[in-house]
Order: C-alpha cells, then structure tokens, then sequence
C-alpha cells in the first residue's frame, strides 16, 4: 500500500536488501529502549515517591498524627501469621516507645478478598480501620467504604474485651455491629477480620510493643 | 472542500470520527467513560499520543520500508504510551490511579495504528500533526460525551473529580446536577456504556440525516433560480 | 405466533394472532397474579398497576417517535404482557420508580430499539429485571413476608399507598429475604441443609405460595396450572417446560445424591423462585426462543442447567433471568445448527433420493 509513496521518487536499491530493513528494525529496537531507559530513570524517584505517599496516607487515617513523631514506613517490622502468611507492621514511634502499630488484614467477603488497614493502639485498642480493596456488591456491600457509610467508623475505640467475645459479631448473629439491609455477609466478614487483626495483635502484643528500643538505638542514626 | 486543512478538521471531528465512523477504540472508550473527567483525561493522553506518532511516523517515512512499517510503528507508538503512562504515574499521580489501567490499552487503540498506516506515513508532517490532533480531538469528544450521559445518568454529577485533574481552578466545573439522587449503576457499569453508545449513534445518524435532508432542499431551492 | 408452526409446507391456516395468544398467556396469569396481590395487599397492587401503565405509556412513546401507529400496536397486548410480567418478578413492596424504570428499559432499550414486536433478541421483561438487579440490590432484594388483603396485618389503601410512592419505609419487621436467599446466606457460613432447611422450607407453603418473594412467583401450584392451561390451549409446545424442568430436576437430584449436605433435592429446586414462571410464561416466548422442536430441547435444558448452575455456585441466589438472556443469545446459533427437515429433503437440505436403493454416499 504505502509503496504508493514512493513511487514517484528514485528508489536506491539498498532499500530493498534485508540487511537495510532488519537494520531499520534494530535502529528502531535501540531507540525505543534507550528511550524507556531514560523515562524511567527521570520518572523512577517521583513514582517512588508517590507510592509512598500513597501507602501514608492510608496508614494516616489509622494512626492519628499526634501519637507519632517518627517516619511510618522507616520503622516497619516483618512477622509471620499462625498459617505461614507474612504481614508488614508499621509502628508509631514516639520518642523510643511503640504508640501504635498498623498493619493489613483481609476478611473473606461476598465476592473475595476485602483488604483492610488496622490502626491499633498501644493498649490493644482499634484506632481506626478502613477498606483498602474489595469487590463487593456497589449499592449493597460497599458502605464499609468511609465514603459512603460511617459504618466503619463503630469499631473505633473497641478492643477484645470490648465488647465480650460473643458481642464480636453482627446484630443479626447476636453481635453488636449493624450488619447492612439486604447484605450480612460484607459486615460479618469485616467483624470476623478486625477481631482477627486484633487477636494477632494479642498473640504478639510483646513482640510488637518491645522490640522498637532493641533496633533504634539511636534514632539520628536510624534516620 | 477545499481547504485540506479544514477537510482533515471535519474528517477527524465528525465524518470519519474514530469511533462514530470507524467504530475503533471501544475498548479503552467504554472502560473509562464512567465519568466525564475520566473520559477527559483519556482522550487527552490519546491526543498527545495521536499527534506525535503522527509527527514521527510522517518525519521518518522517507526511510521506512513497507516491509517493516507495521512493527516500527507498533514500535513507535508502545513507546509513546509507555513514557506517557510512566510520566502520569510520577506527576499526575491521581489521575494516573483511576486511568493507570487504560493507559496502556492506548497502545491497543487501532485509531492510532490506523492514521498512522493510512495518513501520517504519505503527508507532510504538518498535516499530520493536525490529523492526529482531529483525530484525537474527535476521540475526546465521544469520550467527554459519552462519560457525561453516563455520569448524569448513573451518579447525577458532571465533570466529578475535575479539580483532582485540571487543578483547583478547574473545580467549577465539578457539578452536583440531581441533589439526593440514589444513582442508578447499570449506567456506570459496562453494559450501561454498551447501550449509551448505541442511543448516541442513533442520535449522530438522526443529525446526519437531517442535514442530508436540508443540503437537499437547499439544492431543490436552488436548482430554479439558477 | 405459535411455536408449533417448525413443520414444513403445505400449511393449513388457524385462527391464530397476536392478539389471541397475549389473551391466553393473561388468561393464564391470572390466577397466580390475583393470588399474589391478594397476598402482597395494597403495595402490591399499586406496584402492578403503575408498572403496566408505564410498559403501556412508553411502547406509545416509542411507536411515536418511530412514525407507527399506535393504536393497532398497543391493542396487540405485547406491551401490557411485558408490563404484567415484570411486576409478576418485583418485589412486591418496591417502590413505584423501579416499576417504571423497569417498564421503560424493557420495552424502550429490550423492544423498540430492536424494531418492535417480533424482532427482540432478548426477553424485554429478563433485560429489565437483570438491569434493575444490578442497579439497585437494595430495593431488589428487600422482600416482605404475606400478609393477605384484609388480615391485621395488612397495611390499608393509604398505607400501602405510602409504602409505594415512597411516604413511608416498608416496617422492619415485614422485610425478609427469600428462600434462596437465606439459604444461600446460611450455606455461606458453613451451615448444613438439615439444620438450615427444615425451619425455613415447607414444600407445601411454597407449592401453595404463602411464602415471601416476588410478586406473582410465590404460588407454584396456580402457575403450574396457568402453564398446563396453555399446553392445552397449544400456545405454548411440551418441549421447553419439560426440558427445562427436566434438566434443574436432573442437576439437582445428581448433586443432592452427591452431598445432600450442601445441594439441595429437585423439589426445592422447582418450587423455589422464579422456576415455574420461566418454564412456561418466559423461556417459551415465541420470539426469543428457538422455532424447531430439537432447538426448544436444546433450549430449555440450556436454561435449566444455567439456573442451577448460578443459583449454586454464582453470585447470585436466583439466576433464571441470567439464565434466560443467556440462552436468548444463544438462539440465532441453535436456529442456525438444529434446522427442522423440509419435506422431500434430508436434515443437510438435499433432495431426498428414491431412485436409488443404494444408500446415499
């Protein structure tokens, strides 16, 4: 089709040899690798640096800025779930001392996964808990999003013993969390996961709480 | 028509638009047009990608072999995309989350391939230039269009997020059009943007025929005085 | 329009039309959807008789704007079916807009939009309802349990007016979900059948229908006459009921021996829902539905194994309106495959051969 183009001008011969048109190709293949090698060195900080503002933002909502004078991401910690999963803690330092920890904990929804961050406090107490990801019905089960319900907002404050074991539940159940009209499943897995985000926090309270002073020994250094 | 400047303009804007007259991209136009702003955005980062593979594509034609003219414009336009995606994801990183999935479809958008292969690499690099930016300007157009019926149907709000995107002066486009409204989803999802399209191509041809009809009487009314 | 018309030529001619068949088909609805109002009370009827106005106002909307005439096109009663059997598949306390939203999707995108009586590729009143679904799970699935017209504790004219035009919230204490709904909900947190089904299902209550769920679903036996009335009448052929019922009865049973823990026998399956209701009033639809007999086979068992399939393992606790709009979609492709013979032809279309004693190569 596009020979057409050409047809009015001379045509050099070398043109038509493989050699010229596999050394087009080549030509091309390097200037567009050199290209993305140079966008992404001149982009790579700046994307870095939004994710981590990114992943700040959300742990912002779960740990209150006042409780905190250190970098949230610098001071995270690795440990390992009862089934072999890993989870990233992220503390809230203040001065040497733990304040708060947050970390990520998924419940099984209406339709998957539904991942939360958990805000806990140094006393076991839920500072704040908000949905990062889930696929649950628009209309029915999305009021665990804070945009759209403060219904998330009921568990701040609440710890294990607050309320008994048999209140960690919706209403339906015998709980005291409103589960929504037309969905139960959605609400009763958000329960079942803080309650599970807080018994982990239980089982490795010391774990959590302790090990900020053995590993920032000097927190100039650390930074 | 004269002018070819004027005929590439109503070529890309409206006769031969990219998705009224060719039916391409409607992957990319059905996946994102949730929101008129969303729409906007994309159809902004096609125009950039339009008009400068239109600009390569017409400068590099003397040296192109139609042998390997397809993979080096696949080429040319995958870099484009790429370079336009890693740049929104460093400077305009809220809008690259809502279209960060889309913007490489870009790449899959035939539209480009197609002004590519069939106009850039036979013009002037002017006119290329302007092909691509009619073409992109046609493609915004139906995006905006479509992204607005479905916003106003499905959420009530128009240009919703607008101020996220164009920055804080442009948020007075940001309209709440129906106060309380409860929305109405199937809009909003897929098959809802299926069925808008197709209530707006009814409405392109209802307009096209009816200036078929006028340029028809106005040749009746002329044909006796001449 | 009736769907025995699959033979072949020469004809004979039969006092059938447009007009006649909808007159049957609401013949044969009636009882259910007088049964129904009587069980929803006031709400219920108020929701019907908006939804039927609507189909009525937008099929005269849309002849409008096509340049039809209206009154020949509104008298054939297609509209006013399609009006009746959306409502017969609400909610019966939905407020009045889902009534005429769904009215108007069903007949202006589901109908017109395709050119009108007989050219639908899908069923109008399962577009709507699918749409309605996905766009609004709250008021879709916000059932209320019976409380018969004149019973204490049926809300009055004013009340049920209320109810449906959005004065008043539906009390707390009437909304439930459905059968399968709850079912579902429970079987999703670990619950077995025997400790879940006994307190929840009576196959006598469902076979009569004194149960909750949508508007005229609820009374199996009175659709399942409606449904032999139109065998008899022969608007409607054996073949899509039976292989539809045939093959959810079959999937059921297989999946029941299996595990009865977890899947539940043919009877509930049957009268559960929307099963009846589709198997003789919505996949027999003459012009969604597929024209030659093996084609209806194929047709109704497609259906029958779609709604088990997602009423089990789908997101959904009903699934016979997806269910439907599927195998719509696959009709044009078993119209293709499954052709009737032509008299003095074999299935592939040649000339029968009697000359020869030899078998055709």
């Amino acid at each position: 089709m596009s020979l057409e183009v050409h047809k009015g001008r001379a045509h050099p011969v070398y043109r038509e040899r493989v050699g010229y048109q596999a050394g087009l190709l080549g030509g091309f293949s390097m200037v567009a690798a050199a290209l993305l090698v140079m966008g992404n060195i001149a982009t790579r900080d700046a994307i870095e640096q939004r994710r981590a503002e990114d992943l700040l933002a959300s742990l912002g909502q779960v740990i209150p800025a006042r409780l905190h004078d250190n970098d949230l991401l610098a001071d995270s910690l690795m440990l390992t779930r009862e089934d072999g999963s890993e989870v990233v803690v992220y503390r809230a330092l203040s001065g040497l001392d733990v304040a708060a920890v947050a970390y990520q904990v998924t419940g099984q929804g209406y339709a998957g996964d539904i991942d939360l961050i958990l805000g806990i406090d140094n006393r076991g107490r839920v500072l704040g808990a908000r949905v990062l990801a889930h696929a649950e019905t628009p209309g029915l089960g999305d009021k665990i999003e804070v945009a759209r319900d403060d219904w998330i907002l009921d568990f701040d404050g609440r710890s294990l013993g607050d309320p008994t074991d048999a209140g960690w539940a919706v209403k339906k159940d015998g709980g005291e969390f409103d589960q929504f009209s037309g969905a139960t499943i959605t609400p009763r897995a958000v329960v079942r996961a803080i309650k599970g985000g807080l018994e982990f926090f239980d089982a490795h309270r010391d774990g959590l709480l302790a090990s900020a002073v053995i590993q920032r020994t000097d927190p100039e250094e650390a930074k | 028509m004269s002018n070819p400047y004027a005929r590439i303009a109503r070529d890309g804007l409206w006769d031969n638009n990219v998705v009224f007259a060719q039916s391409l991209a409607l992957c990319p136009l059905l996946a994102v047009t949730g929101t008129a702003t969303n729409g906007l955005g994309l159809g902004l980062a096609s125009v950039f990608v339009m008009v400068t593979a239109g600009v390569l594509v017409s400068l590099l034609r003397g040296i192109i072999t139609p042998q390997v003219r397809i993979p080096v414009f696949v080429l040319i336009i995958a870099v484009l995309v790429t370079l336009v995606d890693l740049g929104m994801n460093a400077w305009l990183h809220d809008l690259h989350k809502v279209l960060g999935l889309f913007i490489p479809l870009i790449v899959t958008n035939c539209a480009i391939l197609g002004r590519a292969e069939s106009f850039a690499s036979r013009q002037p690099v002017a006119r290329a230039a302007f092909d691509g930016l009619m073409m992109g300007a046609g493609f915004t157009l139906v995006l905006v269009l479509l992204g607005a019926v479905r916003e106003i149907i499905g959420s009530g709000t128009l240009f919703q997020g607008a101020g996220l995107m164009l920055g804080e002066a442009m948020s007075f486009l940001e309209l709440t059009l129906i106060p309380d409204y409860r929305g109405f989803l199937l809009a909003i999802l897929p098959p809802g943007g299926f069925i808008a399209l197709g209530f707006i191509l009814a409405g392109k041809r209802v307009l096209d025929a009816r200036a078929d009809r006028r340029a028809a009487r106005a040749l009746d009314g002329a044909a006796p005085a001449a | 329009m009736s769907a025995n018309s699959t033979t072949a030529a020469p004809h004979a001619h039969a006092p059938v039309s447009v007009q006649r068949t909808m007159r049957l088909v609401m013949l044969a609805l009636l009882p259910a959807t007088l049964f129904g109002l009587w069980q929803f009370g006031w709400p219920a009827l108020l929701l019907f008789v908006v939804t039927v106005a609507a189909a009525m106002a937008a099929e005269a909307a849309s002849l409008a704007v096509a340049g039809k005439p209206a009154r020949p096109y509104l008298a054939d009663g297609s509209a006013l079916l399609t009006g009746w059997l959306l409502a017969l598949t609400l909610p019966p306390w939905a407020p009045w807009w889902i009534g005429v939203v769904g009215a108007v999707i069903a007949i202006v995108v589901a109908k017109q939009v395709f050119g009108g009586i007989g050219q639908n590729l899908f069923n109008p009143a399962m577009v709507a309802r699918v749409a309605l679904l996905i766009s609004f799970p709250l008021e879709m699935t916000s059932f209320v349990t019976p409380a018969p017209l004149f019973s204490g504790a049926a809300p009055g004219l004013l009340e049920g007016a209320a109810i449906t035009f959005g004065a008043m919230p539906v009390p707390d204490a009437m909304t439930g979900a459905t059968l399968l709904g709850e079912v579902r909900t429970e079987l999703g947190e670990g619950a077995t059948l025997s400790q879940v089904l006994p307190s929840l299902f009576d196959p006598l209550e469902s076979g009569l229908g004194t149960i909750g769920g949508s508007l005229g679903e609820t009374s199996a036996l009175l659709l399942l006459l409606g449904g032999l009335f139109l065998l008899y009448k022969r608007v409607i052929t054996w073949r899509i009921p039976v292989a539809l019922l045939g093959s959810l009865a079959a999937m059921a049973t297989l999946m029941h021996l299996l595990d009865p823990q977890h899947y539940a026998g043919p009877v509930y399956h049957l009268l559960s829902g929307s099963t009846l209701i589709a198997a003789f009033f919505i996949a027999t639809d003459p012009v969604t539905s597929p024209v030659s007999a093996r084609g209806q086979l194929l047709f109704g068992a497609g259906v029958g194994l779609l709604i088990y399939v997602i009423r089990t393992w789908a997101g959904y606790p009903e699934g016979v309106a997806f269910a439907v709009l599927l195998m719509n979609a696959c009709t044009p492709l078993i119209d293709h495959w499954v052709k009737p013979r032509i008299y003095g032809r074999d299935r592939r279309g040649e000339p029968l051969d009697y000359t020869s004693t030899e078998p055709r190569r």
